[in-house]
């Protein structure tokens, strides 16, 4: 109750929520542990630790609270993929640059993805293990055309060397609000429609002016 | 509680008129010294209601200016306050909380004081509301969980005082396998006391079922007990009448499977405006409690009291609507009873193989308690608490078996990865195939706001876990994945 999903207008806390996918040895939860780990206090994460995270964030002067969900990268779990990332605002989906099968994966996750959540959803296709760049086997070509084809944006990563995952989050943030803020719009001027249904459908915006504003935020220009 | 013979019936059914003469006459008289010695102080809350009352109207002219038309809700949500404004009137416990909570605003025990004062005031409008709208509900659960499958014919129907029916369900204890989550759900009955004066007050027709209030909620219990478990055997007592008997059952085995998720859709969409309703009614009657979080302490002490002599039966039709999917968990069950964490997919590393390390139970054992609970409480909310902690267990235990192999003392937090295998059998050990079940109802009754959150993130891992289990048994799935280590 509290708890607004999918952003709110104006000052309120924007409330996000973004799924993890990816195979499980492409490092997908070393990623967000890395980004979780508070620089403050050294201190454990939570009681769920690297399954399910939040963070706050402050972005030009917006407070945000992700809620970060991992999911299992096994087959035999993906039956109920789609209650997994039911009303999510943004997807990380995390691929290892010298496993081309990792890759393979991702795409089918894309294809569901906007299969079941159309183009409300940010997406973005993570190259990990760039430290092992000499073993790679995924081209950097091939990646970003692809991401950029599936309205898309692609980051390269190394949870090893801590780097590019800073950057991949507070980008990915900045999308998620400039997709609320112009859902926000297209519902129309102040009437502060609550944005969740009962019963958590995402609601699918057919409006031509918000679905280009999506994809222009969502592509890599 | 005592139905036995006809005669009885008779006399309670005067007794029940005496009641309610005796109680008009004292209310006439409490009125007349009302107007009489307070004639002043009436003429004050007078006032005060037309204006609420013009207040509550722009409220409601504001809610339902898209329809622009006067709804039936906005004339019961008038009526219901009306009673508020009354009740006022007699007592002045509300607003010597309103004025209180005025004083100190920021304290919370104050706000938890306001809920528990309100629950426990049964001839409260919000409270006499509660009632009403548990037992339509209890109305439209009844004949259908209180009927068989259609194979066991007409189930006996007895009397039956509290420990009765804990007896019958003690001796189907020991009969049956599964027997935790019966008996726990024998152990709300306990705190269950409708009182037939509410019961004799309530004046709205509810349909046909009225006759069904006769019916204390320790009727179904004995019902639920024998449901699943136990053979019928004829009775000759049946005080059920007739014909109502004949409609039931004949209405009860049309149902097919279709039509019982049609009525359990309804029902649960009727227990979803039900709650609305109750929040609005309680917030219109304190307005103190209209903050974010006083409204969260106050959703859950409602769901909390409308829940609990409810669940047991509305996870009785929950059950009958899974039926399918818990006989494959229970099938998965049998087979893998001693499997090891491994035989689910469990990394070697987050269990330990040594009998020594584990004292004689096996891995997991607190989470595995732990999810046990989750049957004994009837409130979905706190039936969610229970699967938060089973998850917390599960990460603790496995950094603890992780410690054990690992020297180092770098902690290796898991991910959903490593966290669904360790789910899944600690659910398949846990042995409770009405998990399903309870957990296709958390999935309904769960908040919105909490969906998003750890609550949600927990629910559905668990969901996602138990599905997995229920399709053990098929074999389609090959163990040992080795993409897991």
């Amino acid at each position: 109750f509290t708890m607004a999903a999918g952003g709110g207008a104006g000052n309120k806390t924007y409330s996000f929520k973004v799924v993890l996918l990816g195979e499980g040895c492409v490092g997908k939860t070393s990623l967000v542990l890395r980004y979780c780990e508070n620089k403050f206090n050294d201190k454990h994460i939570t009681t769920l630790q690297a399954s399910f995270l939040t963070k706050k964030l402050n972005i030009t002067g917006k407070r945000v609270n992700l809620a970060i969900w991992d999911t299992a990268g096994q087959e035999r779990f993906h039956a109920l993929g789609p209650i997994y990332y039911r009303d999510s605002n943004g997807a990380i989906l995390v691929y290892d640059i010298t496993d081309e099968d990792s890759f393979q994966k991702v795409k089918n996750w894309v294809k569901e993805l906007r299969k079941m959540l159309g183009n409300e959803i940010c997406l973005c296709i993570v190259g990990n293990k760039v430290d092992l760049e000499k073993e790679r086997h995924v081209s950097v070509e091939e990646a970003e055309g692809y991401a950029e084809s599936v309205g898309a944006k692609h980051y390269h990563t190394s949870a090893k060397l801590n780097k590019g995952i800073e950057e991949l989050f507070l980008d990915l943030c900045k999308r998620m609000m400039e997709t609320a803020q112009a859902e926000e719009r297209a519902k129309g001027n102040g009437a502060s429609q609550s944005t969740t249904s009962r019963r958590g459908v995402q609601i699918v915006d057919d409006d031509p002016q918000a679905a280009t504003a999506a994809g222009g935020c969502c592509s890599s220009a | 509680m005592f139905r036995r013979h006809n005669g009885q019936m008779d006399l309670r059914a005067q007794w029940e008129k005496l009641k309610e003469f005796v109680k008009t006459l004292s209310l006439q008289r409490q009125m007349m010294e009302n107007l009489i010695i307070a004639k002043a102080r009436q003429d004050a809350l007078q006032r005060k209601m037309e204006e609420r009352r013009l207040r509550l109207q722009e409220e409601a002219n504001r809610r339902f200016a898209a329809s622009g038309t006067i709804t039936a809700e906005e004339q019961e949500q008038r009526i219901l306050y009306t009673n508020v404004l009354e009740y006022e009137q007699d007592h002045d416990w509300p607003k010597l909380w309103k004025a209180n909570i005025k004083k100190n605003p920021d304290d919370a025990t104050l706000v938890s004081g306001l809920v528990s004062c309100l629950l426990s005031c049964p001839d409260h409008p919000v409270m006499m509301l509660l009632k009403r709208l548990q037992y339509r509900v209890y109305n439209r659960l009844y004949p259908i969980v209180s009927k068989s499958l259609p194979a066991s014919p007409a189930l006996p129907m007895k009397p039956s005082h509290s420990a009765q029916s804990l007896l019958m369900s003690d001796s189907h204890q020991n009969a049956s396998k599964s027997e935790v989550g019966h008996s726990m759900s024998s152990d709300a009955s306990l705190n269950i006391s409708f009182s037939h004066d509410h019961i004799a007050n309530e004046e709205d027709g509810d349909g046909p079922h009225t006759l069904d209030r006769e019916n204390s909620f320790e009727d179904l219990e004995q019902f639920l007990t024998q449901l699943d478990w136990a053979p019928s055997h004829g009775d000759p007592d049946v005080t059920f009448e007739q014909s109502q008997l004949d409609q039931e059952e004949s209405l009860v085995q049309d149902l097919e499977m279709r039509d019982l998720k049609e009525h359990l859709k309804a029902i649960v969409k009727d227990i979803h405006i039900a709650i609305d309703q109750l929040l609005s009614l309680c917030l219109l009657s304190f307005e103190c409690l209209n903050t974010a979080s006083s409204k969260d302490l106050c959703v859950a002490s409602i769901e909390e009291a409308f829940f609990t002599p409810l669940w047991s039966s509305l996870l009785a039709l929950f059950r009958k609507v899974h039926r399918e999917r818990e006989l494959s968990f229970e099938s998965s069950m049998r087979l893998y009873r001693d499997a090891s964490p491994g035989d689910v997919g469990v990394a070697s590393k987050l269990y330990p193989q040594d009998p020594v390390v584990l004292r004689g139970s096996y891995p997991y054992d607190s989470a595995v308690q732990e999810l046990r609970l989750l049957c004994r409480d009837c409130c979905p909310q706190r039936k969610l608490e229970c699967i938060v902690r089973t998850l917390r267990l599960i990460c603790a235990c496995a950094e603890d078996y992780s410690c054990l192999h690992e020297a180092e003392s770098k902690t290796a937090a898991i991910g959903a990865d490593d966290l669904l295998p360790i789910l899944s059998y600690v659910a398949l050990r846990c042995e409770l195939p009405q998990l399903v079940s309870e957990c296709a109802a958390l999935e309904e009754f769960i908040h919105e706001g909490y969906l998003i959150g750890e609550e949600g993130y927990c629910l559905t891992s668990m969901q996602s876990a138990l599905q997995y289990v229920e399709s053990l048994h098929t074999g389609g799935f090959q163990l040992h994945n080795t993409k897991f280590t």
